[in-house]
């Protein structure tokens, strides 16, 4: 298969699984579809294109982890897992429902396919720290992925993670920020001064790239470049938009958290191509 | 004959001891070697001694992630910083997941903290840890019982936290005595006039209140409760049916700790008249280890006060 065609093979996964997040959130009646949309591609690209997986085995000790550190996008990821064939589909629909596999933030003994409970924002660099220490340790070759939001970087954990990680010379760790410029409150500057937000990635002593989160080719390349990294943990900082995909819920910041209608849903199920 | 000289010492040996048996045993550390006196374990095996620095929030973070990738950390630092500034993580991240992460909480209480003041003297950690499903709460009494918490923590699956001190503390047991997880010890049976249940490095002091009653006629039954969680309730319960009066002895605040902890059992089985030794809800300050415990209600004086009155309530006097 082709690069050109392994890109348009993602972009209809992608585009599957936005359908899928729309659908879950007007089942389970809650839930983030923005969020869950701005991470899309990069969950998309991991779990359809980069993770060394066996969904038959989700606790193969030598796969690679990913760890969903801005958990309310968890949708996105539920699906992905749902279409890799960790569980049923039918499952998806579930969602925050009592004695559903799919709680409203990833829990790793609840659903197949998740590595690590997560979603109290700030919390998972700290754990991907971990695990890529262990894998050093272990003498295991797998890769730690972590996807956290622009937002929850505010958390200070998240710092001393970032310190921890290139103290140890973590190069078998790759870190993302989706950085859709919005939080619950807000757009991240106004709430909490954040930007700029490379600089702070260099200070620490990060390999750093800066690419287009939605461009797949971009995403792989990335990817493929901080793989060849001696020394340093990776940072790839994504620019994303929030809610990517549907144009009434592109940077309108009231879907961080918000349930599609009916009619938004038959929109949504034509822009995206389902059924 | 086996000697250290705090639960600190006892920890480094135990836990060094565990390295050399399994290889998954590792130590992390929020830049705590030194107070942790596990310098000797960084020096035999650097690459398990996993060094985060000030950070005691990604310590435990950093120990969840080792731990779902199959190893077994030990976090060692003071226990006011696992279970106050690292609480969510410990929670969420650890006991949530039921993560194999052994938490070691040094200057456990005020006897411990002593002359470094509120900052570092810790007595809600019992209260916080046991307000969280899932972990296994250990309180040894000494450094013997600590060397065999550690080793018992090691065999189970699952989050664990430990108390340990800060080297004052007073051998009460004997080398060789195991620790037994979910059990209670009665230590001494004078007679059935009052239960008195102590644990922790105030347990000297509730053994010599114990013998000091017995001298003026008032016959205890001395248990040590090293377990707080999972407690032991059918132990309890048939001490509180043989004494029908219980008095409680910690180093820790007496809300949230074991007097809760033996109240929460009476009231369900056995409801008997009790009173509670410890800090009662106020802030201690700085002084000598023994001097701040006779000054915040958990003198030796304080104990055979507090079973005097409970036994003359149960004899309705």
């Amino acid at each position: 298969m082709n690069v050109e065609n392994d890109i348009k093979q993602l972009q209809t996964i992608a585009n599957q699984i936005r359908l899928d997040i729309m659908k879950m959130v007007y089942e389970a009646k809650d839930g983030h579809p923005g969020p869950a949309f701005s991470i899309a591609d990069l969950i998309t690209t991991l779990y359809f294109k980069e993770m060394k997986i066996d969904p038959q085995n989700p606790r193969w000790e030598d796969r690679d982890r990913f760890i969903l550190s801005k958990g309310h996008a968890c949708p996105a990821l539920y699906s992905a897992l749902a279409r890799k064939g960790y569980f049923s589909m039918d499952e998806l629909f579930g969602l925050r429902k009592l004695g559903s596999m799919l709680q409203g933030h990833p829990d790793m003994n609840k659903t197949p396919g998740i590595d690590i409970t997560s979603g109290s924002l700030g919390n998972g660099l700290s754990m991907a720290v971990g695990m890529a220490i262990a894998a050093k340790y272990r003498k295991k070759s797998y890769y730690t992925y972590v996807a956290m939001g622009d937002g929850e970087i505010q958390e200070g954990l998240v710092w001393e993670a970032a310190m921890c990680a290139s103290k140890y010379k973590l190069n078998n760790l790759i870190a993302f920020v989706d950085h859709n410029g919005w939080q619950s409150g807000g757009s991240v500057h106004d709430v909490s001064g954040l930007l700029p937000v490379l600089p702070k990635w260099q200070a620490f002593n990060w390999d750093c790239q800066v690419i287009d989160g939605h461009d797949f080719e971009q995403i792989i390349q990335a990817i493929a470049q901080a793989k060849k990294s001696t020394d340093k943990p990776s940072m790839i900082i994504l620019k994303t938009i929030k809610g990517k995909g549907l144009s009434f819920m592109e940077n309108d910041n009231s879907w961080h958290k918000r349930v599609p209608t009916a009619e938004q849903m038959e929109q949504a199920i034509t822009i995206l191509g389902g059924e | 004959m086996v000697e250290y000289k705090g639960t600190r010492e006892a920890f480094t040996q135990a836990i060094t001891e565990l390295a050399a048996e399994n290889e998954q045993v590792v130590f992390v550390s929020a830049d705590s070697l030194k107070a942790m006196r596990a310098t000797s374990f960084a020096e035999k095996y650097p690459d398990r001694y996993i060094e985060v620095g000030i950070a005691e929030q990604n310590s435990v973070g950093v120990s969840a992630g080792l731990a779902s990738a199959g190893l077994m950390p030990f976090v060692g630092t003071y226990a006011g910083f696992i279970t106050m500034r690292a609480c969510e993580q410990v929670r969420t991240f650890v006991a949530y997941p039921h993560l194999n992460v052994k938490l070691v909480g040094i200057n456990g209480g005020i006897f411990s903290g002593e002359r470094e003041g509120v900052t570092h003297q810790f007595f809600e950690d019992l209260a916080i840890m046991r307000a969280m499903p899932d972990v296994t709460i250990l309180v040894p009494a000494d450094a013997h019982q600590m060397y065999h918490a550690v080793k018992a923590a090691a065999l189970i699956d699952g989050p664990v936290y430990i108390r340990a001190g800060s080297g004052r503390e007073h051998i009460v047991y004997e080398a060789d005595t195991p620790f037994e997880v979910g059990k209670i010890r009665v230590l001494k049976k004078y007679g059935n006039d009052v239960a008195l249940f102590a644990n922790g490095f105030i347990l000297n002091r509730a053994v010599e209140a114990a013998r000091i009653l017995n001298e003026s006629n008032i016959k205890v039954t001395l248990v040590d409760v090293p377990t707080l969680k999972p407690l032991d309730e059918s132990g309890i319960q048939a001490i509180l049916a043989d004494c029908k009066a219980a008095v409680t002895v910690e180093d820790h605040n007496v809300i949230g700790g074991l007097g809760d902890a033996i109240s929460m059992t009476s009231t369900k089985y056995c409801p008997v008249f009790m009173e509670r030794v410890g800090l009662q809800d106020v802030f201690p300050s700085s002084g000598g280890p023994e001097e701040v415990l006779d000054r915040y209600g958990i003198s030796i004086q304080d104990i055979v006060n507090a079973v005097k009155n409970v036994y003359k309530m149960k004899r309705g006097i």
